[in-house]
């Protein structure tokens, strides 16, 4: 049993770690010391320089100065692997998993010795044993779903025997009940086996939950340093954005998380974000999706008998665990997937899916969650990505009209206030904020009648995602019909009038506003409603 | 169904020229001339001067009589050849079947010529549009495979390259079809009857240079790519196709019709390489099977090093000519003239190091620097 | 109709057939193994035509100077995986694009064959034909397989060994994850670029193998154009194979069956003509890859550079 952290040696320091990225500064003279037998809370909202801080910890990132010492030894990590010899773990966010490869295979990856699949199985059972991690050795990580692979990722780490164990952002794709259960094998592991452990996060609640202590982290600098037991919450949120922080923006932005709805729901009145979002009032749906159902090239159902509507002015929010088939209904709409089944209609008229520009025709613009990939052309020109939806007022006789371009551009700039040398800067030089305002410009110049967000505030800056959420809600009110895709609950509560739950490719749930039943919305998103009971 | 676009073949970065500043042209000098000395140390080794070598070149090439207008001459199919790759690539399709459809063009132009009477004029201006649709509808095939099936057309498009070997093949052996059965005919080799005289492009002497009128089209080809992607709606669809096809076609650019057009282009271009081939009397104005003489490949090579700039292939493909031209002189110095084929490789390998230096170089900073701000 | 059906019941019960197929199939089973395990890394190795040309090139010259199959042989597997190594460097360390280099290291291979065979005339020479004890003497397949020259049964070792390498070690396993998801392959410490290579010059070092084995196994004599596209089909029995080596190896011989076909048509006396008959391999390849391709078992990676920090 280890004793009380604070009187152990930092088995893991970091002194004046710094990381320029161009410009960018990403890290300033970071000092940290984790310490066995504690969690350690990372606090800080996207961009403070958290994930960096990490990357450069575990030989992902170099640093441009600064040292990094185990057990008081300064040494020089240059890759994922040597981090691991130095007894480093790290449980990332995403892509660390191969899906075509089993369980086994995954843990397998990067270590050293001989393959000997017996082994590692028994490896694996030994530690799902130990912390109560049941998983398959054998199962497909393909077919696992994001609490499982969540398991995987921890016992990967775990079997190479890690001092120091990094996590970050470890519940993003995780319900509630599976975030607990992780942090449940942490404080085991911290307690028994004396870990130090570095829970990185934005989330406040679970900083504040899970942890011992806590470095707030702001603008690649460290803010704050403080015990979580003496921790307060209006404090600490100052601390991460670095000014006195409204409830209301609070609730709103930062802090989608239980320590902010307690407050919420205390005072509804003052801050709850309905007071500024009309009721919908229409009946007539502008967008109604009936009985959608895809698989994939691969045979995995994407959507399942999917049915939903939104009316005009209507903002109605979709929870749900990352992977349930949001990028899936984001794609349908965006024209990029064709149904094997059901309709899609705007106003009453079908849509066909799987056609290009049909959906942007019939006036569905959608802002998608991985801009990269969906919502905008890097190597193309700021003028160029605000043209893309409608040329028609751009062209003549087949020709583009530079002239035209041109004013659509410095107007939409103006008006989005995007951050940019010139129409002509190359949309890859704007910051991700800046190229989420454009994709935003782009996508409501077009006078659609159905917006459609798909995460529309990760990775962006608190500016961006204040910008973000009142442009939703400035459209709403305009009278266009919004559907907001996200995983993440508070940002859902804080803007829509109607919450549906998405689980495993359908509808699960329903509730307005008025309705709001936190807990059975908790358990619809875990799709465990009837099963958890029962159980 | 997902419509999910694959990968696109030919994804990777291809950075910009522009910006290389001194390091860039430094990078350029150091590699560049790596591969002259490499190819200089080839001809050494065969017991051969390298200056005479290369002084040969330049008088095949340029300096001898006569010999510039055929280095333009031979620079036209090339050149045509390059743009078609340009629009391809620049809509995201790796056509690299050149060869090929530069044969089936080359086709269509002996059949058109040889097989029908009519007005001389008439002939080769239906030749080479047929030369060009033949082209077209042999990357169509490809094209086929990649929008209903998947197939990458990386490996559609090499394949039928040697299809369409066979065809003409075919095509000169048969005596219904090309072969050319005049008894008086100056080869044995089996060919198919020379085009006429009246279907030839004609040429203009300018400065004791006769100079074809393909290549002053192809120059205009040039200028008209370089137009219709920067101007046109056409072109901007094609780019962003190329850039992005999910944006594209949530913006009504469809991945296979669109697709399937820039396919079109890019084969038609390589078609109407080879129908201009024959009219400007490339092989006596017969069709035989080694006919292509890897004027497809060159082409291509030619779009790559131009970093599918239309314009900055013109001074590419009249360089790549010049080898080809000039190594028609390097009989004399006793080094056979396949040296140009490796120099012009080395050339090709030697330019394509500098840029994928300067990429990982500014990337790593610039990617990693849009990436900091936001979690990993 | 029925004349077409009884000749291609003679083509097809005749013992030559069989036995050219199999040594046709040989030779793209070296490339198709050598590329799958490239492919399974995540390159699509359109240089693998180079490194045949270059093994053939290289096995003749070896052969020529030495007279010995065995260093022919070696330095064709060298020759290949030089060629490879050339590539692999310049897209997966230089990250410039793998088709872009692919064609040009061909061009390059294929401009220094020439200027070699018109510089030193390599002749070849072929390897002796070795029955292998009792299994040859199994009907129809058993003279097919093993009554070949000895390269041959080179291949029936690479099988398994490149079966066990892909599948049974940390070399494989690291290759593969290198193919899917190479970030998620970084972060799990393993060095994705290098892994590619290695994949890319084992692939190359087969192909040479196994234009080495085309000379001196088959041909018997060293030509610019024998090589003529083979690498591009032992890419496409890779797609047909599905990414598996059963797969593979079955779109070799198929591929190979194809080719024997070609040969057999004219040797049984049949008219038919002999260009069409050419493009037989490379249409079937593109028929049989346009019913099969299935494009969601390829590893998710194929075709895709890798930049630490990059997506």
């Amino acid at each position: 049993m280890i004793d009380d952290f604070r009187f152990q040696p930092p088995v893991l320091e970091v002194d004046g770690l710094t990381k320029h990225f161009g410009s960018v500064v990403a890290c300033e003279e970071v000092d940290l010391a984790l310490r066995a037998g504690e969690i350690h809370g990372v606090l800080g909202e996207n961009g403070a320089g958290k994930s960096t801080l990490m990357r450069m910890i575990f030989g992902l990132v170099d640093p441009d100065r600064g040292v990094i010492r185990i057990d008081g030894e300064a040494t020089r990590i240059a890759d994922p692997s040597e981090a691991v010899r130095q007894g480093i773990g790290m449980v990332h966010q995403h892509y660390s998993l191969v899906d075509a490869l089993t369980v086994w295979e995954n843990v397998a990856i990067g270590e050293v010795g001989p393959l000997d699949p017996e082994k590692t199985r028994a490896r694996i059972r030994r530690i799902s044993w130990r912390y109560g991690l049941s998983v398959d050795p054998d199962a497909t990580v393909r077919d696992l779903s994001a609490g499982i692979r969540q398991r995987v990722e921890i016992i990967k780490c775990l079997g190479r025997r890690p001092r120091v164990i990094i996590l970050d952002e470890p519940t993003s794709a995780l319900t509630p009940a599976e975030s607990q259960y992780l942090f449940d094998v942490l404080l085991t592991g911290v307690r028994t086996q004396g870990w130090a452990v570095a829970l990185v996060s934005h989330k406040l609640d679970e900083i504040l939950r899970a942890t011992d202590r806590i470095t707030v982290m702001r603008q690649g600098r460290v803010v704050d340093r403080l015990l979580t037991a003496e921790a307060r919450v209006p404090a600490l949120a100052q601390a991460m954005v670095g000014r006195p922080v409204p409830l209301r923006t609070v609730t709103a932005t930062f802090e989608r998380d239980q320590v902010a709805r307690d407050l919420l729901d205390a005072d509804p009145m003052d801050d709850g974000p309905g007071q500024t979002a009309e009721p919908a009032a229409s009946t007539t749906p502008i967008l109604q999706v009936d009985n959608a159902s895809v698989k994939g090239a691969d045979g995995r159902v994407l959507l399942d008998g999917l049915s939903l509507a939104v009316g005009a002015g209507e903002i109605v929010g979709v929870a749900g665990v990352e992977g349930n088939g949001q990028t899936a209904l984001a794609d349908l709409l965006a024209g990029l997937l064709r149904l094997d089944d059901g309709t899609v209609l705007v106003k009453g008229r079908t849509v066909p899916t799987g056609v290009a520009g049909a959906m942007v025709g019939a006036g569905i613009a959608v802002v998608p969650a991985d801009r990269h990939r969906a919502g905008c052309v890097l190597d193309m020109s700021v003028a160029e990505n605000l043209m893309i939806p409608s040329t028609h007022n751009m062209r003549r006789w087949g020709l583009l009209r530079q002239d035209a371009i041109r004013r659509n551009a410095l107007q939409l700039i103006e008006e989005y206030d995007i951050r940019t040398s010139g129409p002509d800067a190359l949309l890859g030089e704007l910051s991700g904020g800046n190229q989420q305002r454009t994709v935003i410009a782009r996508a409501l110049s077009a006078s659609p009648e159905v917006m459609v967000a798909h995460q529309p505030t990760r990775g962006l800056d608190v500016g961006a995602i204040e910008y973000v959420g009142d442009r939703i809600r400035r459209s709403a009110d305009r009278g266009i019909g919004v559907l907001l895709l996200s995983t993440d609950l508070r940002e859902i509560l804080s803007l829509a009038d109607r919450v549906v739950v998405l689980h495993r490719g359908s509808i699960v749930g329903e509730m307005s506003r008025d309705e709001l039943d936190l807990p059975r919305l908790g358990l619809l998103i875990g799709g465990t409603d009837e099963e958890e009971k029962a159980s | 169904m997902s419509t999910d676009p694959p990968a696109v073949p030919g994804d990777a970065p291809v950075p910009d020229l522009r910006d290389g500043g001194l390091y860039g042209l430094l990078l350029y000098g150091v590699s560049v001339g790596f591969a002259l000395v490499v190819s200089a140390g080839l001809v050494a080794v065969t017991g051969n001067a390298w200056d005479s070598v290369a002084g040969a070149l330049a008088d095949g090439a340029f300096l001898a009589p006569g010999r510039w207008g055929e280095t333009l001459a031979v620079a036209t199919p090339i050149l045509l050849v390059a743009l078609g790759m340009v629009v391809g690539v620049r809509a995201g399709f790796f056509n690299i079947g050149q060869e090929g459809q530069l044969l089936m063009g080359a086709l269509a132009m002996a059949l058109i010529g040889t097989r029908l009477a009519g007005p001389g004029p008439v002939l080769l201006v239906g030749g080479l549009a047929l030369g060009a649709v033949a082209g077209g509808v042999y990357a169509g095939v490809a094209a086929l495979m990649r929008f209903r099936r998947g197939v990458p057309e990386v490996i559609s498009t090499l394949l039928l390259v040697f299809v369409a070997f066979q065809i003409v093949g075919f095509a000169i052996t048969t005596d219904w079809f090309l072969r050319d059965l005049d008894p008086n005919r100056p080869s044995q080799a089996v060919t198919s009857a020379a085009l006429p005289g009246s279907v030839r492009l004609p040429v203009v002497t300018l400065w004791g240079n006769e100079v074809t009128v393909g290549f002053f089209l192809a120059l205009l080809g040039a200028g008209l790519v370089a137009f219709v992607l920067s101007r046109t709606v056409f072109g901007f669809k094609l780019r962003l196709l190329g850039s992005n096809p999910r944006v594209a076609q949530q913006a009504g650019v469809s991945f296979g019709r669109a697709g399937a057009t820039a396919l079109f282009i890019s084969g038609a271009a390589a078609g109407l390489a080879g129908a201009s081939m024959l009219a400007a009397g490339a092989s006596s104005a017969r069709l035989t099977t080694g006919f292509s003489n890897e004027i497809g490949w060159q082409g291509l090579l030619v779009a790559l090093l131009a970093r599918n700039r239309p314009l900055l292939c013109i001074p590419v493909a009249i360089l790549f000519a010049a080898l080809r031209t000039g190594s028609g002189f390097l009989a004399a110095t006793g080094v056979d003239r396949t040296v140009v084929d490796v120099v012009q490789a080395l050339l090709v390998l030697a330019l394509l190091v500098p840029p994928a230096v300067e990429f990982m170089r500014d990337r790593r900073q610039v990617s990693i620097a849009a990436r900091a701000t936001e979690p990993a | 109709m029925s004349d077409i059906l009884s000749a291609l019941g003679d083509i097809f019960t005749s013992p030559a057939m069989y036995g050219s197929a199999v040594r046709l199939g040989v030779f793209l089973a070296f490339a198709a193994l050598g590329e799958l395990v490239a492919e399974k890394a995540g390159t699509i190795n359109i240089s693998v035509e180079g490194s045949l040309l270059a093994g053939a090139l290289g096995g003749a010259v070896a052969f020529d100077m030495s007279g010995s199959t065995v260093f022919g042989l070696a330095a064709g597997a060298v020759a290949g995986v030089s060629v490879a190594m050339v590539a692999a460097n310049m897209s997966h360390r230089l990250t410039a694009d793998q088709f872009v280099v692919g064609i040009t290291v061909n061009v390059l291979v294929l401009g220094l064959a020439g200027f070699l065979d018109a510089t030193v005339s390599p002749l070849g020479g072929r390897a002796a034909v070795v029955g292998v004890p009792f299994l040859s003497d199994i009907p129809v397949i058993g003279p097919a397989l093993f009554s070949q020259t000895w390269p041959t049964y080179l291949l029936y070792g690479l099988i398994p060994l490149t079966w066990w390498l892909l599948y049974r070690t940390r070399w494989g396993l690291e290759l593969r994850s290198a193919g899917e998801n190479p970030q998620a392959a970084d972060v799990s410490g393993v060095d994705v670029n290098r892994r590619r290579r290695q994949a890319v010059s084992y692939g190359g070092s087969l192909a040479g193998l196994g234009g080495a084995f085309l000379i001196l196994g088959q041909v018997g004599s060293f030509d610019v154009g024998a090589v003529g596209g083979r690498g591009f089909i032992a890419i496409a029995a890779v797609y047909f194979g599905g990414w598996t080596l059963r797969g593979t190896l079955a779109g070799a011989l198929l591929f190979g069956m194809a080719d024997a076909f070609r040969l057999a048509v004219p040797v049984l006396g049949y008219q038919v003509n002999a260009q069409l008959l050419a493009a037989l391999p490379y249409v079937l390849t593109l028929v049989v890859m346009y019913f099969i391709t299935k494009r969601f078992v390829q590893p998710a990676a194929l075709a895709k550079p890798f930049v630490r920090g990059l997506r």
